[in-house]
C-alpha cells in the first residue's frame, strides 16, 4: 500500500529507492558447545563496512569488484537475508527489518526447487506472497510470466530437463512473478556460456524495459556492466570492502552491443574499471 | 556391439545356468554326505517348497501353521513397528536437522542407542508391555528408528542452502519451509533411511520370533526342534525373497524421488 501511495505524493519521491546507510556485516565465528581454543574471541571477519550509496527508482546499478570482495554480503544484506553489523537498510524512506516481497531476487545457481515443475516453481512463490489468490488465478499469474521469458511450451518440464539458460530465464520469472519493485541478481549469468548469456542479458534489458523495476546486479564482468548499467559501483578489495567509486554510464539507450564497443565513452570508463579491478585483484593475490 | 536385447536374454541364460549348477552341486554334496550326514538335498528342499507354498494358509494351532500364514503374521508385525518408527523418526529428524539444541540433546542417545542389538530391548519389552506380540513389534519399532532418523537429520543440515534462500526471500513462514521446501527436499534421504531400516526390520523380525512365538521365525525354530532341515531352507528361500520384494519397492520410490541433474 504503501508503495502505491509514493507514486503520488511528491514528498515521498524525494528518497531514493534504496538507501545504503553506514552498512557494515562482521560474520562472526559460529559459537561451539564447548570451544576452549577461542576463549570468547570474538573479532570475526568483517567483509565489508561503512558502505553508503543511493539508489534511484527504476535505474539499473551494478556492483563490481574483486572476488572476494563482500559484493554477494551486500546482496544478501539488501535482500534481508543476512541481518546487517551496522548501519540500516533504507527502502523508500524505510529501514528494512527482513526480506519482503517488494525484492525479487535471483541467484548464481538459479535455485530452483528441482521436485517441482517450471511452472510449479512460479506457483510456489505466488502462493507464498499471496496466499488469498485462488489456484486458477495463480495458475494464469505464473503462465503469463512464462510467457514473458519465452518457456511457456515448457511450463510442465523440471529442472533438470532445462539448459542452463532456461533455467535462469524460469528464475528470472519465478522473481519477477510476485510483482516486486527491486530486482536483485547475484552474478546471474555467471555461470552460463557467453552465447547464452548475451542473449540472457539482452532478453534482461527488454524485461527491464517493460517491467519497471529497479534492478542491482552483482557482477565481475566490466562488459556486462557497461552495456546494462546506469550507474557502476567499484567496490574494494575484501576484507573491510568499502565502495571505492561510483561511475555514471551515460551511453544512450538502447545500446547495441557491437556499437558501444566502439564509443570512445564506453572504452574510456571500460579503460577504468579495468585498472580499478587489476589493482584491487592484486592487492587480493599479493596478500599472503 | 551387442545388441541389448540378446545381451539381456544371455544374462538371463547365464542365470539360469547357474541356478542349476548350484542346485546339482547341492544335491551331489548332500547325497555323498560330503559336508555333514543327512543333510538335505536340494531335491527334497525344492519338494518341501512346493508342498509348503501350494497350501500356505492352513492353521492347525500355533506349531503348526502354513508358511504363507507365519509370512502375515511376521510381515504385520513389521509394518506396524516399522511404520510407528517412522511416523517418529522423520518429525524427530527434522527438529534434529533444523535446530542446535535437539541436535545436542538428542544425538548423544542416538549414538549410543543405535549400536545396540534390537534384540537387547526384547526382554525390556516383556517386561512391560507382557505380551509377546506388542513386544515384537516394540522390538521392530526400536531396530526401525536408528536410519531413517539419522538419514533425515543428516537430510536437513545439508540441504541445499539455496532452496531455504529463496523460500526465505519469498517471506515464507517455518511452516510453510517444512512442508513445501525441506520435506520434498530431503525425500531421496528419508527414502534412502526407510530402505535401510526395513532391511533391519526384516533381519531382525526372524531373530525376534525364534524367541516370541508364531511367524516366520519361530517357524525356523519350530523346524529346528523337529529337525526338518529342508523345511528351515524353505523359510530361507522365502524370507530372502520377501526381503527382496521390500527392497526393490523402496528402490522404485527412490527412483521417483532422485532429483539428481
Amino acid at each position: 500500500m504503501n508503495k502505491k501511495s509514493s507514486k503520488i505524493s511528491t514528498s515521498i519521491e524525494n528518497y531514493s529507492h534504496l538507501e545504503l546507510a553506514n552498512l557494515g556485516k562482521i560474520f562472526f565465528k559460529e559459537k561451539k558447545f564447548i570451544d576452549f581454543r577461542s576463549k570468547g574471541n570474538r573479532r570475526g571477519f568483517e567483509a565489508i563496512k561503512d558502505i553508503n550509496l543511493k539508489i534511484e527508482k527504476n535505474t539499473f546499478v551494478s556492483i563490481i569488484g574483486p572476488s572476494g570482495c563482500g559484493k554477494s554480503t551486500l546482496l544478501n544484506l539488501i535482500a534481508g537475508l543476512q541481518a546487517p553489523t551496522s548501519g540500516k537498510i533504507i527502502i523508500d524512506g524505510q529501514a528494512i527489518k527482513g526480506p519482503g516481497p517488494d525484492r525479487g531476487v535471483i541467484f548464481q545457481n538459479y535455485a530452483l526447487m528441482p521436485w517441482l515443475t517450471t511452472i510449479q516453481n512460479i506457483e510456489f512463490a505466488l502462493n507464498t506472497v499471496f496466499p488469498a489468490k485462488t489456484k486458477a488465478d495463480v495458475k494464469e499469474r505464473a503462465r503469463k510470466y512464462l510467457r514473458m521469458v519465452g518457456l511457456e511450451k515448457a511450463s510442465n518440464k523440471f529442472p533438470k530437463e532445462l539448459s542452463g539458460g532456461m533455467k535462469q530465464r524460469v528464475a528470472i520469472a519465478r522473481a519477477l512473478s510476485i510483482n516486486p519493485n527491486m530486482l536483485l541478481m547475484d552474478e546471474p549469468f555467471g555461470a552460463l556460456d557467453a552465447l547464452t548469456r548475451s542473449y540472457l542479458q539482452d532478453e534482461l534489458l527488454s524485461i527491464w524495459r517493460k517491467n519497471k523495476v529497479t534492478v542491482v546486479l552483482i557482477t565481475h564482468s566490466i562488459e556486462e556492466a557497461l552495456l546494462l548499467s546506469d550507474k557502476i559501483v567499484l567496490m574494494s578489495s575484501g576484507p573491510s570492502a568499502i565502495i571505492s567509486e561510483e561511475i555514471s554510464v551515460d551511453l544512450e539507450r538502447p545500446r547495441d552491443r557491437e556499437k558501444i564497443e566502439q564509443d570512445p565513452r564506453y572504452l574510456k570508463i571500460k579503460m577504468r574499471l579495468e585498472k580499478h579491478l587489476l589493482r584491487e585483484t592484486r592487492a587480493v593475490e599479493e596478500v599472503t | 556391439m551387442m545388441n541389448k536385447a540378446i545381451s539381456t536374454r544371455l544374462t538371463f541364460a547365464v542365470a539360469i545356468l547357474s541356478l542349476l549348477i548350484f542346485i546339482i552341486l547341492w544335491q551331489v554334496i548332500a547325497q555323498q554326505g560330503l559336508l555333514v550326514k543327512n543333510f538335505p538335498g536340494s531335491f527334497k528342499t525344492i519338494a518341501s517348497l512346493i508342498w509348503w507354498v501350494s497350501d500356505p494358509f492352513f492353521d492347525n494351532g500355533p506349531n503348526d501353521l502354513g508358511i504363507g500364514t507365519n509370512l502375515l503374521i511376521s510381515l504385520r508385525r513389521v509394518l506396524i513397528g516399522y511404520s510407528l518408527a517412522v511416523l517418529v523418526a522423520i518429525p524427530l529428524g527434522v527438529l534434529m536437522g533444523m535446530s542446535k539444541l535437539a541436535q545436542s540433546s538428542l544425538n548423544p542417545y542416538v549414538q549410543l542407542l543405535k549400536p545396540v542389538s534390537p534384540l537387547a530391548w526384547l526382554p525390556v519389552g516383556l517386561f512391560v508391555f507382557r505380551n509377546s506380540e506388542i513386544t515384537g513389534i516394540f522390538v521392530i519399532f526400536i531396530t526401525s528408528i536408528w536410519p531413517t532418523l539419522i538419514n533425515t537429520a543428516f537430510g536437513v543440515a545439508s540441504i541445499n542452502p539455496d532452496y531455504l534462500r529463496v523460500s526465505k526471500s519469498l517471506g515464507a513462514n517455518k511452516s510453510i519451509t517444512i512442508r513445501r521446501v525441506i520435506l520434498p527436499a530431503i525425500m531421496p534421504n528419508i527414502l534412502a533411511g526407510m530402505r535401510i531400516s526395513m532391511g533391519t526390520a526384516w533381519l531382525v523380525i526372524v531373530a525376534a520370533e525364534m524367541l516370541l512365538g508364531t511367524g516366520i521365525g519361530y517357524f525356523i525354530w519350530n523346524e529346528w526342534n523337529n529337525l526338518s532341515l529342508e523345511n528351515i531352507f524353505v523359510a530361507i528361500i522365502i524370507i530372502g525373497f520377501t526381503g527382496f520384494i521390500l527392497d526393490q519397492f523402496f528402490g522404485f520410490l527412490q527412483d521417483k524421488f532422485d532429483y539428481s541433474i
